[in-house]
């Protein structure tokens, strides 16, 4: 499905053939992370807790805010050592809405730098491109 | 999942990338930004070769980064935006293209008995 950028947040959405309950320890277990997104990950998933994804070229890190199993948890994220998006600057909530059996995922991801450019905007779009590669 | 043993061709994105990848060339950029700069006054503001200097400006040119403008003797250089139209684009495929990785895993590990 599509995503939109609207100023600086992003917006992803995926219908998918399983429950909330199946589909929630998929944000919040580092084993069951790693099986759609980065290659090890280092979580604690209570607020304040650590979200660490190792992604090979690029990490992104940050820390649970809300862990609200199975519908809702939102984590900051951000590149560890990159001015344009430091480590904990930018906000992704995760909502899972029972759809019959399924689940309905609408993900944003807010506090992205990308509607003007600033100091560090190439750089930014960088670190994205890499970890666009790094992840796929 | 698509299973493609055949190297992929090289795009722009790719060219605008690999341009991006160089800090000294992130800095040109960003001096160059908001105003039309001389090709001598860039090169004033590293400590590296004027030769150097024009390569890294030739890298960010060939990606369609940099529009040049000759004044007399003189060769000016500004961003072009336009050229990182496509990195945002990339950047917009980041969390759909996860999700539909999760949809597919989730799916695969949890199936379901087919009921019609």
């Amino acid at each position: 499905m599509p995503a939109e950028i609207r100023e600086d947040v992003i917006v992803a959405t995926e219908h998918i053939q399983a429950p909330p309950e199946v589909v929630f320890p998929y944000f919040t277990d580092p084993e069951l992370i790693v099986t759609w997104i980065g290659q090890r990950a280092e979580l604690d998933p209570n607020p304040g807790g650590l979200f660490f994804l190792d992604m090979g070229e690029v990490a992104a890190q940050g820390s649970y805010l809300t862990v609200d199993p199975p519908y809702r948890v939102v984590f900051t994220w951000g590149i560890p050592g990159n001015d344009a998006l430091p480590t904990g600057s930018s906000t992704v909530e995760v909502v899972l809405t029972p759809d019959g059996d399924d689940t309905l995922v609408v993900l944003t991801h807010r506090g992205v730098p990308s509607s003007h450019i600033g100091d560090h905007r190439a750089g930014w779009e960088h670190q994205l491109g890499r970890l666009v590669v790094a992840a796929s | 999942m698509i299973v493609a043993r055949v190297p992929p061709t090289p795009t722009p994105t790719d060219a605008v990338l690999r341009a991006l990848a160089d800090p000294h060339r992130r800095q040109i950029l960003r001096l160059v930004r908001d105003t039309e700069v001389p090709a001598g006054q860039i090169a004033a503001g590293f400590a590296m070769t004027q030769q150097a200097v024009s390569q890294h400006i030739g890298v960010l040119k060939q990606a369609g980064l940099l529009t040049e403008r000759r004044d007399g003797p003189r060769r000016l250089y500004s961003l072009r935006e336009e050229a990182l139209e496509p990195v945002r684009d990339l950047l917009a495929e980041f969390w759909p293209d996860a999700l539909r990785r999760l949809k597919r895993t989730v799916e695969a590990a949890n199936p379901r008995t087919v009921k019609e």
